[in-house]
């Protein structure tokens, strides 16, 4: 067989080859897409979940103290009303949907403190037990 | 180099019958080496689709999960302002009923966690090997491409690969629908109900308008 011919039919092969690995990662490609979405929305929406719940409580906590002290207006009240305000102010500034915020970690430890610094102040133990079983969220 | 031959005399030429095992052997060669770079090509176009989807999915379900359960939180911390407040107030009688109230957006919370945590969808379907029609293969038979074409998608019997994919979507979004609807309908009247007898409980407790306004305001 002449040389040019034999050429030619190696490329064909690997052509093939090449062919049949790229039909196969495409599909795979695409499947991979799928899956890799679906679970990525589920660890996702856990995590999501788990903030949004920690912050809403911060948030109904403290909006329900600052309106219950409203009409309480001594020192001692004042006081702890300026600490419920900021920790309202922190919360409300804080994007608790965005995953992609660049301070999230570091936002969320400073309501946390503040949290359990307003819950002191108030005489309350900041760990609620909000159900007598076991929570499938902890802070 | 005599298979490669072999396999690409045209078909115009009389094949003898003592070379039919040989050509036999050597098709099946060739269709196992291209199954072998079809599975790999399938396992690396995998792992790159799962790596670039992984990331933008959570980015999505945060967002999902963390709208979905906000008001949620409000109740409860709600719920315990109001339960310390009735504490410190000797308020004894309501705390059973705050308590209960707790309890029932607990097991909300769960149920919620329960439907995100769900892995509900709908099998991907995919027709690898349509496109190997337009490939130069009219030597081989009909029954090789089919031994080519792998076990590890569901034969739906659908012409186009475009149209089982689609399929696969819509049912995998109905699926979805449905169970959001299932969930977030107990979601609303759940926490709607929490809501009305958190309203009836400030309005017991005499607390301020300020107070009631707030526990209106939580929506969901």
């Amino acid at each position: 067989m002449p040389r040019a011919a034999m050429a030619d039919l190696f490329d064909g092969i690997v052509m093939a080859e090449q062919r049949f690995h790229g039909e196969g990662y495409q599909e795979g490609f695409a499947e991979g897409s799928h899956t890799g979405m679906a679970e990525g929305r589920r660890y996702g929406a856990l995590h999501g979940a788990r903030i949004g719940s920690e912050i809403g409580c911060y948030l109904g906590f403290a909006l329900t103290w600052h309106y219950l002290l409203q009409k309480c207006t001594d020192e001692k009240n004042s006081k702890k009303i300026r600490a419920l305000d900021s920790l309202i102010g922190m919360i409300q500034k804080f994007p608790y949907e965005d995953p992609t915020y660049d301070k999230l970690q570091e936002d969320l430890e400073k309501i946390r403190g503040k949290f359990k610094q307003v819950c002191s102040m108030l005489n309350i133990q900041s760990d609620f037990r909000i159900r007598t079983e076991r929570s499938s969220l902890t802070f | 180099m005599s298979w490669v031959r072999v396999a690409v005399s045209q078909s115009n030429e009389d094949i003898f019958d003592e070379d039919a095992d040989e050509m036999y052997l050597l098709q099946k060669e060739w269709n196992s080496t291209m199954k072998k770079r079809l599975k790999e090509g399938y396992r690396d176009g995998i792992e790159a689709g799962k790596e670039l989807a992984l990331q933008t999915g959570f980015n999505q379900g945060y967002r999902h999960g963390a709208e979905l359960m906000i008001t949620c939180g409000q109740f409860k911390g709600t719920l315990n302002a109001l339960l310390s407040w009735c504490r410190f107030n000797g308020h004894d009688s309501a705390l059973s009923t705050i308590n209960n109230l707790l309890d029932v957006v607990g097991k909300h919370e769960d149920d919620v966690l329960k439907y995100l945590n769900s892995t509900e969808e709908q099998p991907h379907l995919g027709h690898i090997l349509d496109s190997v029609q337009d490939m130069d293969l009219n030597h081989t038979a009909g029954t090789e491409y089919k031994e080519v074409k792998d076990g590890k998608h569901e034969d739906s019997g659908s012409s186009g690969e475009n149209i089982c994919r689609n399929n696969g979507e819509v049912g995998s979004l109905q699926s979805e629908c449905s169970k959001e609807n299932l969930c977030t309908d107990p979601e609303n009247s759940t926490l709607a109900w929490v809501k009305k007898q958190t309203v009836w409980l400030v309005e017991q407790l005499g607390l301020s308008l300020d107070v009631l306004h707030h526990v209106q305001q939580l929506e969901y």
